[in-house]
């Protein structure tokens, strides 16, 4: 087999994958480096375009005239524009550059096809631009997640088309005997997005269902896309870093096992619990509930493995800025997981549904787990990809601090605030009727949503620290030391 | 349509994602993944990046470092 085989000779079911094509990291690494750049540039794009539509959104919270004549700018948009931005913008830019990286690390073969990857990437970013604006333009679809016009769907599935193809390529082609727990999570969640997107394009777009199923179809794609796509690929990212830059295995590489398979069986009926109280049949809202709290099993075991592994390692893993990153995710794991749960119960629900603690739940999921892992896993893939050093450790500092404690601001604001939000809500006098009017209940929350506020500008000086260190270090001439120290990066070469 | 074909079709498209979940465990099985855990765990290292290792720091730190590994 030569060393750049056509795509027609990687997808020949003839070939032969036992041909000895192993190579060592650094050569993976390089054969990455030119489709992760450009999807990481990207993804610091939106980041900070997210950022900004977020912090307008937060401020009509409040300020409810502010750019209120400007009906692009309309809080229905805005709020709309900031949550595309960040999941499909960011979060899919930045899984794109991070999962094949890993996934070629683990499959210990060169990566093949990279213009694949790149003709994603450019896809993607087009698909995901006129998205945004067919959304602040008045477009947009009304059903959550889904908010992107119709006219960029044919974009975005051969994007996932394009990286789907190219994750089975590089799995068929492995090099590696075992397939480590990563690579179960990566390749099942390039799996299941496209399905999951597919049903819900069919089911909702194309052909809606009627009613309440509509309402069921939608909250299924749109909790599985948390759960069956930027879950696994951060379990995938902590499970390979934490013990990658502690230099110690899996606490219990058995359990992690365990918790793969209880997800990848059982998740996918959680996600109605979003209708809980809605007219939606009794027994499915049941179904939801129970599959809910049976996650518990996959969190507490996966918990266990992350922070097990870390124990003992403290010291060495706060002077890594990776493992500050991925260890504050894999805690906020656990933690936001075990909330979740108890939210799908139904007395519990009863007070945070419709408040702001859902809110406050969702940034916690896809902030402080998600988007912390896959800034921890930036900060340890670029050294590797350009073979330099980040340029200043006082913006890491920054970065770490204000978006750590910037989210956690956050999350207890809206959590906080949000459960005084349900309770009063709820409250009734003895003769039936509410203690609160509905504009006191609301009037209630403007404390908590100022603090809201002030953490979205935490996060936002923590994601320009960012994006200065990200462009500061792929831009800049060739003028700074090149890495020195040998734990960081391995010479390439062209035998394994 | 009504209710019970929603439900039929739903059922349906659960069923697939099961048994392609279930039949990717049997290979896993079958194929050796779930024996022999402990080396598994341990796959990701190798020499180039040794288990017991460190490899990831501030950066400044590692600056520091520099000269006297010269």
């Amino acid at each position: 087999m030569s060393s750049n085989p056509s795509i027609i000779d990687s997808l020949k079911p003839s070939g032969d994958p036992d041909v000895d094509l192993r190579v060592r990291l650094g050569e993976v690494d390089a054969s990455m480096r030119v489709p992760a750049m450009l999807f990481l540039v990207s993804a610091v794009m939106w980041l900070l375009a997210g950022t900004a539509f977020a912090m307008i959104a937060a401020i009509k919270a409040t300020n409810p005239d502010f750019l209120g004549a400007t009906e692009w700018l309309t809080f229905g948009r805005v709020r709309t524009a900031h949550l595309n931005a960040m999941i499909f913008g960011w979060g899919n830019n930045v899984i794109f550059a991070v999962a094949p990286w890993i996934m070629g690390r683990l499959c210990r073969a060169r990566i093949r096809h990279t213009n694949i990857l790149l003709a994603a990437g450019v896809f993607w970013n087009i698909a995901v631009t006129i998205g945004i604006i067919g959304i602040l333009k008045g477009d947009m679809i009304g059903v959550e997640w889904l908010e992107m016009p119709a006219y960029v769907t044919p974009l975005v599935v051969l994007t996932y088309a394009l990286v789907g193809v190219w994750v089975i390529i590089a799995f068929r082609w492995r090099q590696s005997d075992h397939v480590y727990v990563s690579q179960w999570y990566l390749l099942a969640a390039f799996f299941w997005l496209p399905w999951l997107y597919t049903v819900a394009q069919v089911m909702l777009i194309f052909e809606p269902a009627n009613g309440v199923v509509q309402s069921l179809t939608n909250w299924w794609f749109a909790h599985n896309v948390l759960g069956l796509w930027l879950t696994p690929i951060a379990l995938a990212v902590a499970y390979y870093l934490i013990p990658k830059v502690l230099g110690r295995p899996i606490h219990s590489y058995y359990l992690s096992v365990v918790g793969f398979w209880a997800l990848a069986l059982f998740y996918n009926w959680a996600g109605v619990h979003h209708l809980i109280g809605g007219p939606v049949p009794a027994w499915v809202i049941s179904a939801g509930t129970v599959a809910s709290v049976m996650m518990v099993i996959p969190v507490i075991v996966t918990g266990i493995n992350h922070h097990l592994t870390v124990v003992g390692l403290h010291k060495e893993g706060w002077a890594s800025p990776t493992i500050r990153f991925v260890v504050f995710g894999a805690i906020n794991y656990t933690v936001v997981s075990l909330i979740g749960s108890t939210m799908a119960l139904r007395h519990v629900n009863e007070v945070t549904h419709f408040t702001h603690f859902t809110v406050g739940h969702a940034h916690h999921g896809v902030y402080a787990f998600f988007t912390m892992i896959m800034f921890g896993a930036v900060y340890y893939m670029m050294p590797r990809l350009l073979f330099r050093e980040w340029p200043n450790a006082f913006l890491i500092k920054v970065h770490w601090w204000m978006c750590g404690l910037g989210i956690l601001l956050m999350v207890f604001a809206l959590q906080i605030g949000g459960w005084f939000q349900g309770l009063q809500m709820n409250a009734l006098t003895e003769d039936g009727t509410p203690v609160y009017t509905f504009l006191q209940t609301v009037e209630n929350t403007k404390p908590w949503l100022w603090a809201r506020s002030l953490s979205g500008l935490m996060l936002l000086i923590g994601h320009v620290a960012f994006a200065i260190n990200v462009y500061w270090m792929i831009f800049s001439p060739r003028t700074q030391d090149k890495v020195t120290q040998p734990t960081l990066l391995t010479e390439t070469t062209e035998q394994a | 349509m009504d209710w019970s074909q929603y439900i039929l079709i739903g059922f349906v498209f659960a069923s697939i994602f099961f048994v392609a979940a279930a039949m990717a465990l049997h290979w896993a099985h079958k194929n050796g993944q779930l024996s022999n855990l402990d080396q598994g765990a341990q796959t990701i290292f190798d020499d180039d990046e040794p288990m017991g290792e460190v490899t990831d720091q501030f950066p400044k730190k590692r600056k520091k470092r520099a000269p006297r590994d010269n």
